[in-house]
C-alpha cells in the first residue's frame, strides 16, 4: 500500500526537511510543528504525486510553502507586537544556541541571512545549504528557476556586503 | 557597486556564478580575463569566494538545537492516528453514473453515487472524523468488481466491510441483516425489522437503509415497501434501484417508483428450507414482513432452498 511506502518517505526525508525548517524559521520549536504539519499534507497528497517524481523536492515544496505562510502569520504577530510595545523592528531572528561552534564571521553570516527577506533566506537555504537545484527552488517558490537563481545571487550579494569590513583570509573555496 | 565602471557591473553576476562554482566554463574564461586586468573585481571575486567559504562552513555546521527526534515520535503518533481514520477513494464513471468508492485499512467503507464526479459534493467529504484522501489505486480493483456486478459476470461482492461509519448500532443490525439477502431476492423493510428483534420499527428501517454507506455490496436495492413498492433508494435515485433488481432478475412493473410483480416470483416463508409459487395454499400468510420472494427457482435453489413438496415449483413453475 502507499502507506507502507510513505514510511520510508519519512525515514528518508524527514530528518533533513526538519534541519531546513529550522534554518529557516529560526526555531526548533517552529522546526518541530512545520516538519510535522509538511509531512502530514506530504501523506494525504502522496497518492496523488506522480510516479517517478522527485519526492525530496516535493517535500521541500511543501515545506517551503508552510514556511511562508509561518512568516506571514510571524510577521503578522510581530507588528502587532511592535505597535503595542515600540521596541522597534526587529531584523535579526536571533539563535544563540551553538552559534559558538561556528566562527565570528560564519556566524555573522548566519544572522545576516536570517535577517534576508523570506524568499531570499528560503532559496538561498535550499541552494546553498541543501544543494536542490534552480528549477526545484523555482517549484517551492512558485516562481522561474531564474528567479530562483536571482533570488540566490541577490542573497550572497547582501551577505557579501555585510561582511564589508571583516578582513577576508584568503583562502581556496573547497569546491 | 554604483561606483563601477559599466563592465564591471555587467561581469558583476559572473563574478558570483564564478566564486560559487556555477559558472560555464566560458564565463569563467570571460571572468579570469576581466579579473587578471581589473583590481576591484578580482578583489571582488576573492570576497565572493570567501563569502563561498563561509557559507560551506555553515552548511557543514550542525544545525542550533535541532533535534528531530521528538518531532519525528509525534509525527509517526500523529499519522498512525490519521491511517486510522483514512479513507482512499476513488470516483469513477459507472453504468449508474458517477460512483465514489472509499476503502480503509479495514475494508470497504464507503459506495456513494454522486450527483457529479466532483468528490467536494460527496457526503464522504462531511464525514465528521474521517481522512479523506483522494487516491483512485487503491479503489481502483474494487471498481472493477462492480462493473463485473453490473455486467452480470458475478454476483457477490466480497468484499472486506468497513462499518465504523455507522450512525448508530440499530443501523449497524439493519446493515447486517440486509447484507444477508441474496442475489436475485427482495424482501420488505419490515421483514429486517422483525429480523433484527425490532418488528415495530419498520419506518425506522427504512431511514437506516436510506443512509446506506456501502449501497450494491450491501444491497438495500433488496428491501422494497410491504405492498411490493420499491418506494426509494439512495434518496431520489429509485431507478437506480429498478436497473439493479432488474440485471438480478426481479421481475419490475408499473409507472412511479414501481414495484416488484409478487405473482411472478417465488415465496420462502420466514426461515423455511422450502421456496413455493406464490399461490401455495401451505404458505400460513402472505404479508411480506414475512416472505422473501425470488426472481426464479434458481435463484431460490442458489441459496439452499428445495422446492416446497406441496405446491412442487419444480414441476409446476409459475407460467411467465
Amino acid at each position: 500500500m502507499a502507506e507502507d511506502a510513505f514510511e520510508a518517505v519519512v525515514a528518508a526525508h524527514h530528518g533533513e526537511i526538519h534541519r531546513y525548517l529550522a534554518r529557516v524559521t529560526g526555531q526548533a520549536s517552529d522546526a518541530d510543528d512545520l516538519s510535522q504539519e509538511a509531512f502530514l499534507r506530504a501523506f494525504r497528497a502522496y497518492p496523488s504525486l506522480p510516479p517517478g517524481a522527485n519526492v525530496r523536492a516535493w517535500l521541500f515544496a511543501i515545506a517551503t510553502n508552510l514556511s511562508r505562510n509561518h512568516f506571514r502569520a510571524e510577521s503578522r504577530r510581530r507588528r502587532a507586537h511592535v505597535a503595542a510595545s515600540n521596541d522597534g523592528p526587529v531584523a535579526d531572528t536571533g539563535r544563540p544556541e551553538g552559534e559558538a561552534m561556528l566562527s565570528e564571521a560564519s556566524g555573522r553570516v548566519e544572522r545576516i541571512v536570517a535577517g534576508l527577506p523570506h524568499k531570499q533566506r528560503l532559496a538561498f537555504t535550499m541552494r546553498k545549504i541543501h544543494e536542490l537545484n534552480y528549477e526545484a527552488i523555482g517549484a517551492s517558490l512558485d516562481c522561474s528557476a531564474e528567479s530562483a537563481r536571482a533570488h540566490v545571487f541577490q542573497a550572497l550579494r547582501k551577505i557579501r556586503r555585510g561582511l564589508h569590513d571583516l578582513a577576508i583570509v584568503h583562502t581556496e573555496p573547497s569546491r | 557597486m554604483n561606483r563601477m565602471p559599466p563592465s564591471c557591473r555587467e561581469i558583476e553576476p559572473d563574478l558570483v556564478a564564478v566564486a560559487i562554482g556555477e559558472a560555464a566554463p566560458a564565463t569563467a574564461q570571460v571572468v579570469e580575463a576581466h579579473v587578471s586586468r581589473c583590481a576591484p573585481c578580482r578583489h571582488e571575486l576573492s570576497r565572493y569566494r570567501a563569502v563561498e567559504g563561509l557559507v560551506g562552513d555553515l552548511r557543514r555546521a550542525p544545525v542550533p538545537a535541532a533535534d528531530p527526534t521528538l518531532a519525528r515520535a509525534q509525527l509517526e503518533s500523529r499519522l498512525a492516528d490519521l491511517k486510522s481514520r483514512l479513507v482512499s477513494f476513488g470516483i469513477f464513471s459507472s453504468p449508474l453514473g458517477p460512483i465514489l468508492i472509499g476503502r480503509s485499512e479495514q475494508g470497504v467503507s464507503m459506495v456513494e453515487y454522486l450527483e457529479s464526479a466532483a468528490a467536494a459534493s460527496s457526503r464522504l467529504a462531511r464525514l465528521a472524523g474521517a481522512e479523506a484522501v483522494e487516491n483512485e489505486g487503491a479503489a481502483d480493483s474494487l471498481f472493477r468488481d462492480v462493473l463485473d456486478y453490473l455486467g452480470g459476470r458475478r454476483t457477490r461482492l466480497d468484499w472486506p466491510l468497513d462499518l465504523r461509519w455507522t450512525r448508530s448500532d440499530f443501523q449497524r443490525r439493519v446493515l447486517e441483516a440486509t447484507s444477508r439477502l441474496p442475489y436475485g431476492a427482495v424482501t420488505s423493510y419490515a421483514h429486517i425489522a422483525r429480523d433484527i428483534g425490532t418488528p415495530t420499527a419498520t419506518r425506522a428501517v427504512a431511514q437506516a437503509l436510506r443512509w446506506n454507506p456501502i449501497p450494491i455490496a450491501i444491497p438495500c436495492h433488496r428491501v422494497i415497501g410491504s405492498s411490493g413498492g420499491l418506494t426509494g433508494y439512495a434518496g431520489s435515485k429509485v431507478t437506480l434501484k429498478q436497473q439493479l433488481l432488474a440485471l438480478e432478475g426481479v421481475p419490475v412493473a408499473g409507472g412511479g417508483a414501481g414495484h416488484v410483480e409478487r405473482r411472478a416470483m417465488y415465496v420462502r416463508y420466514l426461515a423455511e428450507s422450502e421456496y413455493c409459487v406464490p399461490t401455495c395454499g401451505e404458505l400460513p400468510s402472505t404479508p411480506l414482513s414475512e416472505l422473501t420472494l425470488f426472481g426464479s427457482r434458481a435463484r431460490a435453489e442458489a441459496v439452499g432452498l428445495t422446492p416446497c413438496t406441496s405446491c412442487r415449483p419444480d414441476l409446476h413453475p409459475i407460467s411467465a
